[in-house]
């Protein structure tokens, strides 16, 4: 043992050694937190919290002009580190002449990485507020477009995070 | 032999050979777009500007030396294009000097003004050379902040070719292409300036049976395919090497797959075979393999195509089999079966069912002709049928079945991968069998109905085999898609999506068919009746036709990926290998493979 | 009716009342647990079923009922299920011979608080049931088939034999003080002497210090809780264990640990026993009567709960052993010290008498 100079265990005290004091001291200081108020509580279903822009909650697809920004690129989909994301593309007559046919988003694979947000060259997909994310079935949980997209208005908070720090 | 440095290497060349040529021969590089080894020069995308100079000599004729004892070079004020410029005999090429690399980057920044950046829409991302370029070539910052050109897009060329004019950058490999390989000459540039672009000439369409060979040599994604626009990411798919199905040329292919499903058909290098194109029809050939396929081993049951289990279908068919030998009973061979399947089901023929009646089928399409990669024959293995002896002893022919089978005299039938679908007459006359069994791809097949039993066969894709094409080159392929039989191996070779994907993922949701290769469900009739054949493998059996067969002497597998294919009876003498240009190509699944120029 | 139906129904009764007090009490230790380790970390705790919350430990029961029972398919079925059981059945049946308060007289009958309280072999039949519990924990983690459960039954197999000895061996501190294994008796040389204050704990109070540890570790309680280390080994032995199965060996832990509070009450601290028994005499409470039984099982149930609350904070203050420094303890200072013990008690009594 004479390469364990100068460990904790060295430096410890007679009563420290004896290990019953300082077990009494540790359940003093937890008999002291015991009393203490406790106001970091909060009684989640009456008082919600409302996440600022840089909350990573769900991720949806921003729908702009009535129709959606996503040009179904794929990126999001090669970037994504679970395979939460599955896109078919398919052929528009609007100006963007691309668009997802299909879109869906498994949240029982989904790790709220964000990164399909960070490569998005259209800013189409951006994580949302949205954390009370609930299913009962398996099947529910995959998204189609349908529940993926959400009008821009309501994504005003991170679309400006973005902008800002991106 | 001239000999030049290039970027501080000495190559040497033969006479003639331009600085990108002898570049390339030399598994060098120099960064372009418009130029192509098989079209014309053009040098109109100034993409290839190198320094280009001679060593300064004195009056006498002896070479000026600077202070360090080095030879000086003058070299020409102005940048040269490589690939206009012929090599000269002590030549000093700079291609990564800073005026070179100055140059390539001004004529990246202005290829970029106009190009509307829009790769997440563009199909070519992934696979594209602009792309590619402006990472390498390319400072990543544009000074242009004016509106960029507006073009027409969506134009329709041909039945088979979309034009982007926005996208387009103006190389003219298309109009060359069209001009000189696919000998329609029906595209030009129109305009000046920035507004150039490409235009058909009035009344008149790019329909020929090469024209889509322009969406592969497109450097950007101005020219693609109605057939696979915004069908899938080129990332998405895996790129599978393997020989096309479609016709006698035998020509290269990539399968790109995704979900189990052949998505599209690229032509793939072979200097001796296709070069750089492929015909139209083969690329859109794929339909058969996605589509309608058998799955599982049917059994006619007083009219209807029952499913079964592999064990019950090949008990039934063994002991069906077995009541029938010599004359009463006909093998039908398959030209689009691989040699190594119609090896074993001659083998079957003759040592079990002690019969001489092998007969195999061809299926031709006379239209097809022309002096490129046109033939007539529409099956990929002709010549292998026929190198491997089948049909030259049996006493009935192709041509007097029909007559045979109408008066009864065939009993039974034992067809491998043949649909009859041109040859109605045949059809007609299968009713009066007592037995017939089948292998075959698709439900829609009207043989189907007629066959007692018909075996879910894999086809080209699903198989590891080799075709022999119409100039004798027999080559080897190996599979691309998924079936019950293969499943555990191809893991690697799958798409990224199909590997990592679980059974309850929708976007894996492929079928995966239980299809199996039929050398492998001949030799397990022939197990069932008792013959002891252990092939495992694909080689195995190539191996021992190699040994029988003097044609195939000298072949295996991984010669025959070396060189490409080997030709018939030249297994010991194999043609050079080529070098290989890849224009662009999909990363990071497909390498670039630059074979070194001997010769 | 003769004598033996009437002990029958006597013992029925007796033996119907203790297991529905274990296990409520088992439900009490739950909402406490949860309660205590909230006010430890600075939280609120369960508070929405019912007042204060006091329904959550009813509401986990019932999830549990509802939730889907899964067993591995590799797992050893009959094994597999046997083991909640016998570890549940054990932790109830060591209440068979725990004394909740002396006696009543009902007529001419003397009834004894407990089912058989009075049993000469009382401290030795606890120490036999506790060892067969950690079959029940070695049977799970070895039918279960499965790596986190195999190292968190070797380990309660392992640990347990490590602190019986000790226990064991402090324990003979106490028997041989009071001269028997009836734990009535023990509670009752307790009672007579010091004014009913001569409890063991001032007599052995290094024995009661290395019992004290040594229930920790025979209950699996953190600092003691390597079977079941969730960091290390998911859930240990009860990985595998879903639903009521799950449910059993959670309600066995926590019998486990009224068993080991009760024990420690009743050796130590006198268990029923009341103070100043001559006080209580005197203004009338005498023994056999009902409201001097009741004042004996509050006496005895204010020091259980005085336990089980030490061991919730305890759990929630002390971090977890590693392997190496539970063996240490477990054989290089408890054994020895315990040792030492019986034999500086064991020399008092022969010197010195007492």
């Amino acid at each position: 043992m004479n390469n364990r100079k100068n460990t904790e265990a060295e430096r410890l005290t007679f009563w420290e050694k004896m290990y019953i004091p300082e077990i009494a001291r540790g359940l003093g200081i937890t008999l002291r937190q015991m009393f203490k108020p406790k106001d970091f509580v909060r009684q989640y279903p009456e008082q919600r919290w409302e996440p600022t822009g840089s909350f990573r909650g769900r991720p949806v697809l921003v729908e702009e002009d009535g129709g959606e920004r996503c040009v179904a690129c794929g990126l999001c989909a090669r970037v994504c580190p679970a395979l939460a994301i599955e896109v078919q593309a398919g052929e528009t007559p609007r100006e963007k002449e691309r668009y997802p046919e299909k879109f869906e988003i498994n949240m029982l694979r989904c790790i709220f990485c964000s990164y399909c947000e960070e490569v998005c060259p259209e800013e189409a997909i951006v994580m949302s507020k949205d954390y009370e994310i609930v299913y009962t079935s398996p099947q529910e949980a995959i998204l189609g477009k349908d529940e993926l997209l959400v009008p821009k208005a309501k994504l005003q908070d991170r679309l400006e995070f973005l902008r800002q720090y991106k | 032999m001239p000999q030049f440095e290039f970027d501080g290497q000495l190559i040497e060349t033969k006479p003639g050979k331009t600085i990108i040529e002898a570049a390339y021969d030399n598994g060098l590089s120099v960064p372009h777009f418009c130029w192509h080894p098989e079209l014309p020069v053009a040098g109109n995308c100034r993409m290839c500007l190198v320094q280009v100079g001679m060593p300064a000599k004195d009056r006498e004729g002896n070479f000026e030396l600077d202070e360090n004892g080095n030879k000086k070079i003058n070299f020409i004020p102005k940048l040269q294009i490589a690939c206009a410029s012929p090599v000269q005999d002590g030549m000093v090429v700079k291609s990564v000097s800073d005026e070179a690399i100055e140059a390539q980057e001004a004529v990246m920044e202005f290829l970029l003004i106009n190009h509307p950046l829009d790769c997440p829409i563009c199909d070519e991302a992934g696979e594209c050379k602009l792309q590619e370029y402006s990472f390498k070539h390319s400072k990543g910052q544009s000074r242009f902040d004016e509106e960029k050109n507006h073009k027409r897009k969506r134009q329709l060329w041909g039945p088979n070719v979309v034009f982007d004019a926005e996208r387009c950058i103006s190389c003219s490999r298309c109009i060359r292409f069209a001009k000189e390989v696919a000998k329609q000459d029906v595209l030009t540039f129109v305009q000046r300036g920035d507004h150039v672009t490409i235009e058909l000439f009035d009344g008149t369409t790019f329909d020929s049976p090469y024209s889509m060979n322009v969406i592969d040599i497109c450097p950007v994604g101005a020219l693609t395919s109605p057939d696979f626009r915004f069908e899938a990411r080129v990332w998405e798919l895996s790129s599978n090497e393997s020989i096309s199905h479609f016709d006698g040329t035998g020509t290269n292919v990539y399968l790109g797959v995704r979900n189990n499903e052949i998505l599209r058909i690229t032509p793939r290098n072979n200097m001796y075979v296709n070069k750089y194109w492929i015909r139209d029809d083969a690329r859109l050939s794929y339909d058969f393999v996605n589509k309608n396929r058998v799955t599982q081993p049917l059994i006619n049951n007083n009219g209807t195509l029952e499913e079964a289990n592999w064990e019950d279908a090949v008990s039934f068919a063994a002991s069906k089999l077995d009541n029938f030998r010599g004359d009463q009973i006909v093998f039908v061979a398959s030209s689009k079966a691989t040699n190594e399947d119609n090896y074993i089901f001659n083998k079957f023929a003759n040592e079990i069912s002690k019969t001489q009646n092998v007969i195999y089928f061809t299926h031709t399409d006379e239209t097809r002709i022309d002096d490129l990669l046109g033939v007539s024959d529409i099956t990929p293995n002709t010549k292998g049928v026929e190198e491997l002896n089948i049909g030259k002893e049996s006493k009935i022919k192709p041509n007097d079945l029909a007559e045979k089978l109408k008066n009864g005299e065939i009993r039974a039938m034992y067809v491998m991968e043949e649909d009859f679908e041109d040859y109605p007459e045949i059809l007609e006359q299968l009713k009066n069998l007592s037995f017939l069994a089948v292998h075959s791809y698709n439900m829609n097949k009207k043989i189907n109905h007629y066959a007692d039993i018909v075996f879910p066969a894999s086809t080209f894709a699903e198989i590891e085999g080799t075709f022999t094409n119409l100039n004798g080159r027999v080559q080897h392929f190996t599979p691309a898609l998924v079936t019950k039989e293969n499943y555990r191996f191809m893991g690697m070779k799958m798409s990224r999506l199909d590997k990592f994907g679980a059974d309850n993922d929708r976007w894996t949701n492929h079928e995966i068919r239980d299809s199996k290769q039929s050398w492998k469900i001949i030799q397990k009739i022939a197990k069932k009746l008792g013959e002891d054949w252990n092939y495992t493998k694909s080689s195995q059996v190539f191996d021992e036709i190699s040994q029988n067969n003097p044609s195939f002497s000298d072949m295996d597998y991984k010669k025959l990926d070396e060189y490409q294919g080997l030709v018939l009876g030249k297994g010991n003498n194999p043609d050079a290998k080529q070098v290989n240009y890849i224009s662009h190509y999909l990363k990071p699944q497909q390498t670039q493979k630059v074979v070194k120029f001997k010769g | 009716m003769s004598d033996l139906t009437f002990t029958l129904i006597e013992f029925g009764i007796k033996a119907a009342i203790i297991i529905n007090i274990v296990l409520v009490m088992a439900s009490v230790e739950v909402y406490l647990e949860r309660k205590i380790s909230a006010w430890i970390q600075n939280r609120v705790g369960p508070n929405r079923v019912g007042p204060m919350g006091l329904l959550q430990p009813i509401a986990d029961v019932v999830k549990l009922f509802m939730k889907e029972d899964l067993v591995p398919k590799a797992a050893f079925q009959g094994f597999h299920r046997l083991a909640p059981l016998l570890t549940l059945a054990v932790a109830i049946g060591v209440y068979a011979v725990i004394p909740y308060a002396h006696y009543v007289n009902i007529g001419e009958r003397t009834v004894y608080w407990g089912i058989a309280p009075n049993i000469n072999i009382g401290v030795l039949f606890i120490l036999a049931m506790t060892s067969i519990g950690v079959y029940g924990i070695t049977l799970a983690g070895w039918a279960s088939n499965s790596k986190y459960s195999l190292l968190g039954g070797l380990r309660s197999a392992a640990q347990m034999i490590s602190y019986e000895l000790s226990m064991g061996l402090s324990l003979l501190g106490v028997i041989l003080i009071a001269g028997t294994l009836s734990l009535n008796e023990i509670i009752l040389f307790q009672r007579d002497g010091w004014y009913g204050l001569r409890w063991m704990v001032f007599l052995q109070p290094v024995g009661f210090l290395i019992f004290l540890v040594s229930s920790f570790a025979e209950t699996n309680r953190t600092p003691f809780d390597l079977p079941e280390a969730e960091p290390e080994l998911v859930g240990g032995y009860n990985t595998e264990y879903s639903g009521m199965k799950f449910g059993m060996f959670f309600l066995a832990e926590y019998a486990n640990m009224a068993t080991a509070s009760a024990f420690l009450s009743l050796l130590y601290f006198g268990g029923w026993s009341l103070p100043f028994p001559e006080f209580w005499d005197s203004i009338g409470l005498i023994e056999g009567t009902w409201s001097r039984a009741l004042l004996q099982f509050g006496s005895f149930f204010v020091k259980l709960m005085i336990f089980i609350v030490f061991f919730i904070w305890v759990r929630w203050t002390v971090p977890r052993f590693r392997y190496d420094q539970l063996m240490n303890l477990g054989w290089k200072v408890l054994l020895p010290l315990s040792i030492i013990n019986l034999f500086v008690t064991a020399s008092v009594i022969i010197f010195f008498g007492l």
